[in-house]
């Protein structure tokens, strides 16, 4: 599966001006999306809506406009509009089930934002909305590359988006997920402690069969849930082995490692076996369900990833094979394998 | 209940939609008082009439519970207004 | 290619907790809509539900599911799921091996514990029990984790079209090699939050919904799950074959975040292109399952598209007269009803139908009956314009 056109909204400098050397901070432990005045947006429709379906259709609009007939919208999210879901839940319950304003309720559901780009694009075919945790991006590739095969010509809107509301904030924080005390990004990866900065994003793809002037081509994604080092590792090994991959022709790995000493075995159970240059991610775009939508967006732009990105070794000249490597609460680890 | 003459009962009102529906393009200068809230004019839709049914209760104390009676109130600013003025519990 | 064929069911909703019992409900015309006595929320009372009447406490006695933070959904979910692989014959390890995949749908997820949801999003105490089981995700994860599943999970939301989509995506996993069985279906449960939502809609009717009737007050919430155990043919055999999943459709309506547009684009093309990938046309369609929730909207919408792809539309019935409507489990429980009509070939009575409406003039079965099925559409529309149609078919 190729990947044609690549926009990403996230907390560093990644939409319109490209600019990836100088880190933006994170503020009280959150790393937020730059967002963009969302120019294509008519007022009327953007009134409505909510963080993620701002980030989502904001990052899709580029790749929509540049595409008249897209063949399909599919769109990972863990949790769609969940600012929205508890201002309606607050609702609820302030008001005590009295007269209450359905717009939160409509755009609370996560299919909002794949049906929101449909309505702007005018597009009535295939839509739909993976919501499986932190292998909600992963699905939805997977979804995108069987579509591929089923239609050799079609192209389709594939992306991943999540937002921080301070509800999913507080959910979160209150199970362990975000650091306790204040960290800043730039320290994400330096102390021993549990947790991760909140971030959020959006990252939009248009991908087809038709290799020229592809900016990269996706090769297998895989996912599994388990909690044990032994079958992370032989799951990458059996993954790599079944797309003819050695583990030396891998010359990055995107590693998503987060800060939280507890996920760090998984991490290093995968560089122990894959021995390329290690890039991090999370201390630009912070911790989220959907953030490999951002790691694959990096690596479109592999040939220039930063310095600070790197655990070990350097950025080689021309990168071809790339692995991206990612677990979401210690239960959910997706591979991506990526072709420049 | 509060006394306002009818003018300030408007402009109070225009503030109060464009709060209520994230009007953020909108001033209440850019509203006027005969112009239809749905369709062609502000170009509202069947889940902002019902939002602004949940106005009229929540800041007017009006429950409106026939949605052929939330038609003929939600026209315009001048009908809302009126129905507001005669049938207002705070 | 080979066909891809139903060789397990399994479901639980407000006219019965398994097949046998949701069956001869249908057949007897039986309505599960009934005051609320579990939910709480003010409108217990006010707006009838078609609630499975088991407490949460029953069905974790039941379901031995003692684990902390497990949510109705998920155990309504898991007591499908159990049916479904039994009625197949699956092994655990059949069930925990890599190319088993498990696809659901849920909208509602782990947000039927609305009361805790609010606590623990605006409260910086200490946390509940469900802090992890708030999202869609969290039913499949509960089922992945008691079952120990190796291959691919997914969840997908599309609002009241989840779980035909789970079912569309688990047919995709199977024509790609990426999953030798699949178990596919959805979940949702009665929730102050859904119950709320719809009702500030003005879409939940205070009387027991009459789908397609033209004096129609809305519908119905109901809950519910089920799951369709699905193979390729040639791993099926031997073993009890229920129907071919045939063809299925997925299109956008793209007019309005809640409604369909009136020309019913979205549902014509789901139709459309179910119709399509099966190699069928119209006039082969023998009976429709009917999205039919009976709101102003959908089911005039829902004719006007009928209309549109059938000359002189099949016998068709909205079996959420029976169950109300079960959102992200609907799309599952009425391809359960569907098989029901292809295996034992009969069709079922729609529920408080008196009149139809005036524009289209179509009427729903109105007596069981026998009737020789090869063709079954079963139709889902949700919010957000997301339409899919699947098609069932009689094996031989």
């Amino acid at each position: 599966m190729y990947i044609h056109q690549h926009t990403c909204i996230s907390a560093q400098q990644t939409f319109g001006e490209i600019e990836l050397n100088t880190v933006k901070e994170s503020v009280n432990n959150k790393l937020l999306a730059v967002e963009p005045k969302y120019e294509g947006i008519p007022p009327g429709i953007l009134r409505r809506m909510g963080k993620a379906v701002r980030l989502g259709v904001g990052a899709a609009l580029p790749v929509i406009k540049n595409n008249n007939n897209i063949d399909g919208i599919i769109i990972g999210t863990a949790n769609g509009g969940m600012e929205d879901c508890i201002k309606f839940l607050n609702q609820i319950i302030d008001y005590e089930e009295g007269m209450l304003t359905p717009g939160n309720f409509v755009q609370s559901t996560p299919n909002a934002i794949a049906a929101q780009a449909g309505l702007m694009a005018a597009n009535k075919s295939y839509n739909i909305t993976h919501v499986h945790r932190g292998l909600a991006f992963e699905n939805s590739l997977l979804d995108a590359m069987m579509l591929l095969k089923e239609n050799q010509e079609a192209k389709y809107l594939v992306g991943g988006v999540d937002e921080i509301s301070t509800y999913n904030y507080n959910i979160d924080y209150l199970e362990g997920w975000y650091k306790k005390t204040a960290t800043v990004n730039t320290a994400l990866y330096t102390g021993d402690s549990t947790g991760s900065l909140a971030g959020e994003g959006a990252a939009m793809f248009l991908v087809s069969n038709n290799s020229s002037n592809a900016v990269a081509y996706i090769q297998a994604v895989h996912s599994i849930h388990t909690t044990d080092t032994t079958q992370l590792s032989s799951a990458l090994q059996h993954f790599l082995q079944k797309n003819n991959i050695e583990t030396e022709d891998i010359d990055i790995l995107i590693s998503g490692e987060n800060g939280d000493n507890r996920l760090l075995k998984y991490y290093k159970a995968i560089e122990n076996i894959v021995h390329a240059p290690a890039a991090r991610y999370k201390h630009m775009t912070g911790e989220f369900p959907t953030s490999t939508a951002i790691a694959v967006w990096l690596a479109c732009n592999a040939d220039k990833l930063p310095a600070h990105m790197f655990k070990s070794g350097d950025n080689e000249a021309a990168p071809e094979n790339i692995l991206i490597y990612n677990n979401y609460k210690g239960m959910q680890h997706g591979f991506i394998l990526i072709n420049k | 209940m509060e006394t306002m003459d009818k003018e300030q009962l408007k402009q109070k009102l225009k503030e109060q939609i464009i709060q209520f529906l994230n009007l953020t393009d909108k001033k209440p200068e850019d509203i006027k008082d005969d112009e239809p809230l749905f369709g062609e004019g502000l170009g509202l839709d069947s889940i902002d009439s019902i939002e602004l049914i949940v106005l009229l209760s929540r800041e007017y104390g009006i429950n409106i519970q026939d949605p052929k009676e939330g038609r003929k109130v939600l026209v315009d600013i001048n009908t809302m207004a009126d129905y507001i003025q005669q049938h207002r519990t705070k | 290619m080979s066909r891809i064929v139903v060789t397990g069911i399994g479901i639980i909703s407000a006219i019965g907790n398994n097949a046998e019992e949701n069956r001869s409900a249908l057949i007897n015309g039986i309505s599960g809509i009934s005051n609320l006595e579990f939910c709480e929320t003010k409108y217990a009372g006010l707006r009838p539900c078609g609630e499975i009447k088991k407490t949460t406490q029953q069905l974790k006695d039941i379901l031995n599911a003692h684990e902390a933070g497990v949510t109705r959904s998920s155990l309504l979910g898991l007591h499908a799921f159990m049916e479904a692989c039994a009625d197949s014959n699956l092994t655990p390890k059949q069930i925990a091996a890599t190319d088993t995949a498990l696809i659901g749908g849920s909208t509602v997820g782990g947000m039927c514990v609305t009361d805790e949801l609010y606590h623990d999003a605006n409260s910086d105490e200490e946390g509940s029990e469900y802090l992890a089981s708030y999202d869609c995700a969290s039913v499949n994860l509960y089922l992945q984790q008691r079952y120990g599943m190796a291959g691919i999970i997914n969840t997908i939301n599309t609002a009241c079209s989840s779980s035909a989509n789970a079912i569309i995506y688990g047919a995709r996993l199977l024509k790609n090699g990426l999953a030798k069985r699949v178990i596919a279906g959805g979940t949702d449960s009665l929730a102050k939050f859904t119950i709320n939502g719809f009702n500030a809609l003005h879409i939940l009717s205070p009387e027991k919904c009459a789908p397609f009737d033209k004096d129609r007050k809305g519908l119905n919430l109901g809950e519910g799950a089920a799951f369709l155990i699905l193979e390729k043919e040639e791993d099926a055999i031997g073993k009890k074959v229920y129907a071919v999943l045939s063809g299925y459709g997925n299109s956008n309506d793209a007019y309005h975040p809640s409604s369909l547009s009136d020309a019913g684009d979205g549902p014509y093309l789901s139709m459309q292109s179910a119709l399509q990938t099966a190699g069928l046309s119209a006039s082969d369609i023998s009976y429709i399952n009917a999205h039919g929730t009976a709101t102003e909207n959908n089911d005039a919408v829902e004719s006007t598209a009928m209309l549109r792809l059938f000359t002189s539309p099949p016998p068709f019935t909205s079996t959420k007269g029976n169950t109300g409507h079960t959102l992200g489990a609907a799309g599952a429980i009425e391809s359960v009803f569907s098989i029901f009509n292809l295996y034992y070939q009969e069709i079922y009575p729609a529920l408080n139908f008196n009149n139809p409406i005036e524009a289209t003039g179509l009427q729903p079965v109105l007596k069981y009956q026998s009737h020789p099925i090869r063709h079954v559409m079963s139709n889902s529309f949700g919010f957000g314009g997301n339409c899919s149609s699947l098609l069932f078919s009689k094996i031989s």
